[in-house]
């Protein structure tokens, strides 16, 4: 029960004993069992890893302004790109939001003490740091250029570069993948509070509950490819290098077999992070739960059947190709769900515009534009002419960046003062999500249009009647990279000089916001018991809105 | 490459399908625009319509509505189809090889395009078609996947290494378009582009015959060492560079691998063309591909004079007793009657070498980690 | 799970010996240990089934290379390794059921006997190892028996090289004298199958016994026969494949043993009794596994592909 007292902004207390000061020996945090701790070991990673990724992002787009190969020779361009896709795509991408915020709240969501198997979760991130270091010890040594997509024969015949080593970190990251998705599968089955029917379940479980069962299912497939590969280029074993018999086109199989469900591991967790910041700032509960719970494991489902769309032109059969359009069109109508409830969910609500929802209803036009250039490169006919162009390029940006950076950074914020117990500076975060907003559309919206004329993607140099388009995007670039550097200073700030939060900063009913901020160790004082359905912003909820309502709080800046 | 305005947003239209394509790509940005707006005005008029008045309100709990979710399932999955249908009929017409038209082999090699007409006519980085005729290409790759991709006919094709790969158009309008290869393939992939030249029959015809310019030779030359035969690619300089400088040699020793020495004259310009692998360049790898039977002792002439400019000698000097095997296709049709090989190259004309490419076994290059 | 409020003062509540503090009783810890175990499982099946499928995909591609070198696994020594899986998945069992019923000592020596039956596994898999290794079939140059025959120079020419159609000339199936100065991968056999394959087929045109890929893999593009080195490529490629199968599932047998003998120690202990034996369970659940993998394993390495040379 939340007391009135409690409501008042001026009077939080921090709590006394929290996960965060329970132990503060640097030995007490490297071998630690509390998911917390972890969650926020691997927020200090995960963010290294984007900046640096970043940085390759903006060598880039400053390359891309001029059209010949001048900042950057040949060589160097196609190694920074392709750390750039790696470092994002396996070291930020696939474990950002389970890792981060999927560890730190799938537990108080569900009411209990912590994740079913906690060193299996230490685990999980000392693996990744090991992958991690190795990917950068490769990257330091001169890096490969071949791509993140590793093709054959160049990867594994042609390329002068350091291919074993960044297959390697490649394949060690995959089993810290594995096991935080197997941890969550076994969490969210045993460790339930009382009363936490599956149904009550927050969507944001729900859709981790999914990404779960995706990362423990396709993950071992690349990682086997990768080994592969490794051998092809080692000992040539004779299956993917044509020149002694192999074929390349299995490797891309077996490639796209995991890297399109990966994909959804990606955006999956990023909407249900969403799906928790729409329901919450309109203080309304979500329309059509059973369907967007269900439709997280429809696109974990399908999306394992539609990796042949990435071979569309490689000269796999026509047939073949037709039945992986079908397919690609099936697993798009999910999502369609998913951006239909929200949008109802809208409906009769009391929408509030702080930074999260902000960040909220970002996703929704971004992941919207990303989708539907989805479909056009899923049509089969458009996607002769578009693929391997800047039109894929801008697409995947679009629901990776406009989609799961966009939601991370919104769950960031929306959790920030559960997670710290400070609050962030509400003029800052408005002002970082509108420059990430305007400056995301302004680097990728011209790409599409880039793709369409015919650039090509992957290139240092292109002709010059490509260049305008391209200064767009980089100028589009600088603005998003000052929406993205900002958020740093100001949760930085906010760390030292933020109010304290209190436990329910923003009055909802969720299971994370009935206890303290930040949490204690154990992450309630006693097990909850759960009367509530999800998004209870009625009387069953237990939430005194009467009472705050009466004291008239101001609202947060 | 003619455009609309100074911000290009559609490549030309130049094949048969590529109305089609475009057609199908308006199609889809409608049906997007058609999603947006009641997503959009729904959210917008949501936004404002129910923002929040009072702090901590409570609101109505509607759930759901099985209506709704239905109509919203079904629509978008039809119109999905109807996407795919679209999709699949124009990918048949692209990827459904006609049985006649006029044969072209490509052979994609890191970095540059080996293209041979049926009549023997050889090109690099090139393609002479004529309008209105049905080409089909048969392409291999001597290394690793390319993908040969022309915008403005709106289609490409990967080719993969150890198998034949195939492409089709029919040309509709003329012009010069774009070139691109359009699969990650190392180091210069940027570089590895091209022209493709739509001609009327006459000019095909015309060209086929191999009108030449009234060029030079130093500028011949050099139109062949830059654009034609793709020399620069590897002797241009820059961190592209994996040929021996030619800036000054004329008249030097060079070192060669194995100690000895020559003196860069005439005759070692014409034979280092030929036959590059007679004599290789200390430090350098034997990786440069012969161009017998792709250049006219006319060209040979200009690419010698052209390099010798580049060491300041002008004057076109050439050497008229050296002409080394005459190149063996029809190319040369300005070529004058086969002359003795001279002493350095006695090798037959050998248009095998060329056609490696095509064999699918050529072993994997030197090269390895 | 238990129904009300529980307070997580750890100090004054009875802890069962081997529970975890995150869990409130020892069913919702076995439970979760069980349902860890399965979904780890999962996953290797599909860590296995990538490599399987590689397999599958050049069997069907290249039969008679394949079957070929089929041929030259020993079956015998398979099929023994079969047996001894088996075995051991039944005291692996055993060891539950005494585990359960609080049997000490016959737990012990249910784990002592699986480990046996492991090791046997292994042995008899250093034994298929090694003969490859002196028959020069391993596919890695330089790890054969090196040996130089009388009268051969240290520099003989590689084996490939000394004459491309000796095999189908000759007329007869013997395999070629073993003379590997340098250690390499050798198939003596001559590729004769191959070549009456194609003698067949020009017999009757309608007949296709090559597959596409055999034809573009095994000849040689400009006389139309077989080439020899080719061909051996392609069963150095199913050799690799065997290797790489097998020695992944020896890799997960000795992590198996690992297990057990940590299980060892703890039964030693006595750590397991009828209230506590989940992690015998779990290791028993592994173990099978990989007996499973096996079971695969072994018809379709060793047996496929034996009546495609029946009487060969």
């Amino acid at each position: 029960m939340q007391n009135a007292e409690a409501l008042n902004i001026d009077h939080f207390e921090r709590p006394k004993k929290n996960y965060l000061n329970n132990g503060t020996t640097l030995k007490s945090w490297l071998l630690t069992k509390d998911h917390k701790r972890i969650a926020i070991m691997y927020l200090i990673t995960v963010s290294l890893f984007f900046m640096t990724g970043g940085i390759y992002a903006a060598t880039i787009r400053l390359e891309l302004l001029t059209p010949a190969s001048d900042l950057l020779n040949t060589n160097t361009y196609n190694k920074v790109f392709t750390a750039h896709g790696i470092l994002m795509i396996f070291f930020f991408l696939i474990p950002a939001i389970p890792a981060v915020l999927g560890n730190f709240f799938l537990p108080i969501m569900i009411g209990a003490k912590d994740l079913a198997l906690p060193r299996i979760n230490l685990l999980s991130l000392y693996i990744y740091w090991l992958a991690g270091g190795f990917a950068i010890w490769a990257l330091l040594q001169g890096g490969v250029d071949t791509g993140w997509t590793f093709y054959v024969p160049y990867s594994t015949t042609f390329s002068n570069t350091y291919v074993l080593a960044v297959g390697l970190a490649v394949f060690i990251n995959g089993f810290s993948s594995i096991l935080t998705g197997l941890n969550f599968i076994v969490t969210v089955h045993t460790m339930r509070a009382p009363g936490m029917t599956w149904f009550r379940l927050p969507l944001f479980v729900w859709s981790h509950y999914a990404v779960s069962l995706v990362m423990v299912l396709g993950t071992p497939v690349i990682a086997i490819t990768v080994l592969l590969l490794a051998l092809e280029r080692f000992a040539h074993i004779g299956i993917f290098d044509p020149a002694i018999g192999g074929d390349p086109i299995l490797f891309q199989h077996m490639f796209w077999f995991y890297s399109h469900p990966a994909v959804y591991i990606m955006i999956l967790p990023g909407m249900g992070v969403v799906s928790e910041l729409i329901p919450n700032f309109a203080r309304k509960k979500i329309f059509g739960y059973e369907f967007v719970a269900f439709s997280s494991i429809a696109i974990a489902v399908f999306g394992f059947l539609v990796w042949g769309h990435h071979l569309f032109v490689s000269g796999q059969s026509i047939y073949a190709g037709m039945v992986f359009s079908f397919l690609t069109m099936v697993v798009a109508v999910p999502s369609a769900i998913k951006m239909f409830n929200w949008t109802a969910t809208l409906y009769k609500g009391s929408i509030s515009y702080e930074t999260p929802m902000l960040y909220g209803l970002g996703f929704m036009g971004l992941f919207f534009i990303g989708g539907m250039t989805g479909l056009i490169l899923g049509a089969l006919g458009l996607d002769v002419h578009l693929t391997d162009t800047y039109f894929v390029v801008a697409h995947f940006h679009y629901v990776m960046v406009g989609g799961q950076v966009i939601a991370y950074l919104g769950g960031l914020h929306y959790w920030w003062p559960k997670m710290t117990g400070k609050m962030y500076s509400e003029f800052w975060g408005r002002i970082s999500a509108m420059l990430v907003f305007v400056g995301f559309n302004l680097t990728f919206f011209p790409q599409f249009i880039l793709g369409f004329m015919g650039m090509p993607r992957r290139y240092a140099a292109y002709p010059p009647e490509f260049q305008v388009l391209n200064i767009f995007s980089t100028a589009g670039a600088s603005v998003l990279g000052i929406g993205l550097v900002m958020p740093v200073l100001y949760l930085g700030h906010s760390l030292l000089y933020g109010r304290n939060a209190g436990d329910n900063p923003w009055m909802l009913p969720g299971l994370e916001w009935r206890t303290s901020s930040p949490p204690p160790t154990e992450n309630f004082e006693t097990t909850p018991i759960v009367t509530w359905e999800a998004y209870d912003f009625g009387e069953d909820s237990g939430l005194d809105f009467e009472e705050a309502r009466r004291r008239e709080l101001a609202p947060v800046i | 490459m003619e455009y609309n305005s100074w911000v290009p947003l559609l490549p030309e239209q130049a094949s048969s399908f590529a109305g089609q394509v475009d057609l199908l790509y308006f199609y889809l940005i409608l049906v997007s625009i058609a999603f947006a707006i009641p997503i959009g005005v729904g959210i917008f008029y949501f936004m404002i319509r129910y923002r929040e008045r009072e702090r901590f309100a409570s609101t109505e709990g509607i759930h759901g509505s099985i209506v709704l979710e239905t109509t919203w399932s079904i629509i978008p999955f039809l119109v999905s189809m109807t996407i795919f249908l679209g999709g699949a009929y124009v990918f048949f017409n692209q990827y459904t090889i006609p049985k006649d038209g006029m044969e072209i082999y490509v052979v994609g090699k890191q970095w540059m395009w080996k293209i041979q007409h049926s009549t023997g006519q050889r090109e690099i980085n090139e393609l002479h078609i004529p309008v209105n005729t049905t080409i089909k290409l048969t392409m291999t790759t001597e290394d690793v996947i390319h993908d040969f991709y022309v915008p403005a006919f709106r289609t490409k094709a990967d080719i993969v290494p150890g198998r034949y790969s195939y492409l089709w158009f029919k040309p509709t309008k003329p012009g010069k378009y774009h070139l691109f290869c359009a699969e990650y393939c190392g180091l210069n992939h940027s570089g590895m582009g091209g022209w493709v030249y739509v001609m009327e029959q006459k000019d095909f015809d015309n060209w086929l015959a191999g009108n030449t310019s009234g060029q030079t030779p130093v500028e011949m030359g050099k139109d062949l060492f830059y654009n034609k035969l793709g020399c620069a690619s590897c002797h241009a300089g820059g961190p592209a560079q994996r040929g021996a400088k030619l800036e000054g040699i004329y008249g030097k020793e060079v070192k060669l691998t194995g100690g000895g020495t020559v003196i860069a004259d005439d005759n070692y310009i014409r034979e280092s063309i030929l036959t590059p692998t007679a004599k290789i360049v200390d430090g350098y790898q034997p990786i440069m591909p012969t161009f017998k039977g792709q250049v006219t002792d006319e060209q040979l002439n200009g690419l010698v004079a052209y390099i010798k400019s580049l060491s300041g000698v002008t004057g076109s000097s050439t050497t008229v007793s050296t002409t080394s095997a005459p190149a063996a296709n029809t190319a040369s049709n300005s070529a004058s009657p086969a002359q003795a090989s001279n002493a350095n190259t006695p090798r037959r004309a050998d248009r095998g070498s060329n056609s490696q490419g095509s064999n699918p076994k050529a072993p994997g290059p030197t090269r390895r980690p | 799970m238990a129904n009300h409020a529980t307070s997580y003062s750890d100090k004054f509540v009875y802890h069962e010996p081997g529970l975890q503090h995150q869990f409130e009783d020892m069913k919702q810890q076995e439970e979760s240990v069980s349902i860890g175990m399965w979904m780890f499982l999962v996953q290797e099946i599909m860590f296995f089934g990538g490599l399987f499928t590689v397999y599958l995909v050049f069997r069907f591609r290249f039969p008679m290379a394949f079957s070929m070198g089929s041929n030259h696994l020993n079956v015998i020594m398979g099929f023994t390794n079969t047996l001894v899986l088996i075995v051991s998945s039944l005291t692996m069992a055993l060891t539950v059921y005494f585990a359960q019923r609080n049997k000490r000592n016959w737990q012990i020596g249910m784990i002592v006997l699986t480990m046996l039956f492991g090791l046997t596994f292994l042995y008899i898999k250093y034994l298929e190892y090694h003969e490859k290794y002196v028959d020069g079939l391993v596919p890695v140059a330089g790890w054969n028996r090196k040996v130089k025959l009388p009268g051969t120079e240290l520099s003989a020419p590689l084996p490939f090289e000394t004459g491309a159609v000796a095999a189908s000339e000759q007329g007869g199936e013997e395999e070629k004298p073993y003379n590997n100065p340098r250690g390499e991968f050798q198939w003596r056999e001559g590729s004769k199958l191959v070549s009456d394959a194609l003698a067949e087929e020009k017999a009757n045109p309608n007949k296709k016994v090559l597959t596409e890929y055999e034809r573009a893999g095994y000849l040689d593009p400009t006389t139309g026969l077989v080439d020899e080195y080719r061909f051996q490529e392609k069963i150095r490629s199913f050799f690799w494949i065997y290797f790489a199968l097998t020695g992944l599932h020896a890799l997960h047998m000795i992590i198996g043993l690992g297990l057990m003998t940590w299980l060892l120690w703890q039964a030693f202990k006595g750590t397991f009794n009828s209230e506590y034996y989940s992690p015998v369970e779990m290791s028993g659940l592994y173990w099978h596994f990989v007996d499973i993998v096996w079971i695969f394993l072994f018809p379709l390495l060793y047996l496929l592909g034996r009546h495609l040379l029946a009487g060969g």
